[in-house]
């Protein structure tokens, strides 16, 4: 999907975001079943709940826009391009992901797509952000970043060594706080004061908080965080407030997470949320349940190609780096 | 056909800002960012850059994360950031992006081509900066694949291998010691000088007894082998220049002549880059070899520059080693 700039969501954006959306929800569903059936699936962390909040803003960038994704969920990298087969090969560390083994799911790299990569202690992807938005400012380009991020990167001092130079130096860099209740075992509140991630930024960057499961809301607040640092306004702070359905990660059972929480919180869930409102924007059923046969179709082929295909081994790849 | 090399005398601070100056001017993806870099930088080194360059000496913050973090993206992003880190012991405080993210960045991603990013700092004992300001980084950096960590002791070799880093490609930690900033030698000002990373100097050919010594060290290391030579011993001193990736053949070589080692290092002996060059050696099956390294003692830099001297290697240290390994 290539994104236009636009004054309002257009129809075809918006189904394109339902699509990635879909495609995400379906990805973690499958993942969810697998490891049910007991089978591994190393560094998988499930994004269900959070699918509006990590597609609706990607939809405001350009092909060479650069995202900092995060390690929960997909829906990032999907809505930037890249496929879900690449994600499934790179969570299998078969041959056909995008890194052969050597960074699995959590190093996904499509620099072609604007995917620079992640770092592996939460933090760096500050530092980068503002690396990225210096060098679109010293080309003159007018490329715009986008960094997600959760509560245990947003916690480290490196945030505010990165909008410290982005506020100074007006660099092109968004940053996206999933607030999304908790931090492995630990409820958001617990980290932070308000409990929001982004108070200690009012005053210093503008800061939008939303509602992380509206996808219009979201959208809307992002859109012009994003026009604003193309402009040369500097850096923003969005944070989305949304609700983390799932596990933490693969091993995890959340038997810490209230399961009445978990179930009043799935009344908000993003996707019959957003189908909703599509339906009452004038969307044809026809049309939506053709989005999610597209997005099952490619998320079927995904699994299938990644299972056919063979482990990576020291022999598909170079030796990189010089030991 | 005779080729003109011209030299001129300079010291190490002048060696590595002429060559910043060309390396600039070259090319203009080049860029210098550091805390105080658009004044002289923290040892002198950057002075007068600012004006040639306004867009391209950046002045940041003292963020040290921020600043590594924000030179990785962008060498990601095409350019060739040198950054300047104020003192190198501050290197423990980007450790993460140091160790963690830049030398596994391109294998992680299995990212194709090159990563230039070349990390300066000034280091070692100085007279009294205390235990924070003074240590040497080299055994905390030669632990990490994928890092470069180059050791210059000499004006010649803070050029050819600054330049050489900045051409280079690969993420290098320049650990520049303070003492040899002052020290004055010919440099060649060919604006294509370079000394090969990875290669050592055999600064002295000798064949009873081999010494390896870099940085700082190696001054006193030749002032040393002076010293023995005079009375008859014949001393093989070797400059390894860059600790990782070492020059092994070169070392492994002479010792397999000589079959006496000793290694001078500024660093505590625990743990220290001579620790690895005697286990190399030991591994090599060159049969019996003496070694001896001198070294700092385990032990914390004092602030008192009289107390600090005691724990230093010296001349006389240095040659009472070598009379041991000969006994």
């Amino acid at each position: 999907v290539t994104w236009e700039t636009k004054l309002t969501l257009t129809p075809i954006a918006r189904r394109a975001i339902y699509g990635h959306m879909m495609t995400s929800r379906l990805f973690d569903e499958e993942c969810a079943a697998r490891l049910q059936r007991g089978e591994p699936l190393p560094h998988y962390h499930s994004g269900v709940g959070q699918e509006a909040l990590m597609v609706a803003p990607v939809a405001s960038l350009r092909p060479e826009d650069r995202i900092i994704y995060t390690h929960r969920g997909y829906g990032h990298l999907m809505a930037k391009g890249v496929s879900p087969r690449e994600i499934a090969h790179d969570l299998l560390m078969k041959v056909g992901g995008t890194n052969l083994g050597l960074g699995g799911v959590m190093h996904v790299h499509r620099p072609d797509l604007g995917v620079m990569g992640r770092e592996g202690v939460f933090g760096t992807r500050f530092g980068l952000a503002a690396g990225f938005g210096l060098a679109s400012k010293l080309r003159g380009e007018d490329t715009v970043t986008l960094c997600f991020y959760g509560e245990a990167a947003g916690a480290r001092g490196l945030l505010y060594e990165a909008l410290n130079m982005c506020k100074l130096w007006r660099l092109p860099v968004v940053f996206v706080a999933e607030n999304n209740g908790w931090s492995f075992t630990s409820r958001t509140e617990w980290l932070y004061p308000s409990p929001r991630m982004s108070d200690a930024w009012k005053g210093f960057v503008p800061v939008q908080v939303v509602d992380g499961n509206d996808v219009e809301e979201v959208w809307a607040a992002t859109d012009e965080a994003v026009e604003r640092a193309r402009s040369g306004g500097g850096p923003t702070v969005v944070e989305g407030m949304t609700y983390r359905l799932a596990p933490h990660i693969w091993f995890d059972d959340a038997g810490y997470q209230p399961a009445e929480e978990v179930e009043r919180r799935r009344k908000d869930d993003p996707l019959p949320r957003f189908r909703g409102r599509l339906l009452e924007l004038g969307e044809d059923t026809a049309d939506l349940e053709r989005v999610e046969a597209a997005a099952r179709h490619d998320v079927s082929e995904a699994w299938s190609s990644a299972d056919a295909a063979r482990l990576a081994t020291w022999d598909d790849t170079p030796w990189l780096v010089k030991a | 056909m005779t080729i003109d090399v011209a030299t001129a005398q300079m010291t190490g601070r002048q060696a590595l800002n002429h060559t910043l100056r060309l390396e600039m001017r070259r090319s203009d993806q080049v860029l210098v960012m550091g805390e105080t870099v658009r004044h002289v930088g923290a040892a002198g080194v950057t002075a007068d850059l600012f004006g040639e360059f306004p867009d391209r000496v950046i002045e940041t913050p003292v963020s040290e994360n921020a600043i590594i973090g924000s030179a990785l993206g962008l060498a990601l992003e095409g350019f060739v950031p040198v950054v300047e880190i104020y003192c190198a012991d501050f290197m423990l405080a980007i450790a993460n992006e140091l160790i963690n993210d830049i030398p596994k960045w391109r294998q992680q991603q299995r990212r194709s081509g090159p990563l230039p990013l070349v990390i300066r700092a000034c280091m070692g004992a100085t007279a009294g900066l205390g235990p924070e300001h003074s240590q040497s980084m080299e055994p905390y950096l030669h632990h990490a694949p994928g890092l470069t960590v180059i050791t210059p002791g000499t004006p010649s070799d803070m050029a050819g291998l600054l330049r050489a880093s900045i051409r280079g490609g690969e993420p290098v930690v320049l650990l520049e010691h303070r003492k040899v900033y002052d020290a004055t030698g010919p440099v060649d000002t060919d604006p294509d000088f370079m000394v090969p990373i990875g290669r050592a100097e055999t600064v002295l050919d000798g064949d009873r007894v081999t010494l390896v010594a870099w940085g700082w060290m190696r001054h006193l290391a030749e002032q040393a082998a002076e010293q023995l030579i005079g009375e008859g011993i014949s001393v093989e001193l070797i400059d390894p220049r860059t600790v990782r990736p070492m020059d092994w053949s070169t070392v492994l070589e002479s010792v397999a002549r000589t079959r006496r080692l000793v290694v001078v290092e500024e660093a505590p002996v625990t743990g220290s880059v001579a620790a690895e060059v005697v286990a190399r050696v030991a591994e090599a099956g060159l049969g019996e070899v003496t070694c001896r390294r001198v070294t700092m003692p385990d032990a914390i830099h004092p602030y008192s520059a009289t107390m600090e001297a005691e724990l230093l290697p010296t001349v006389a240290s240095i040659t009472t080693a070598v009379r041991a390994v000969l006994a």
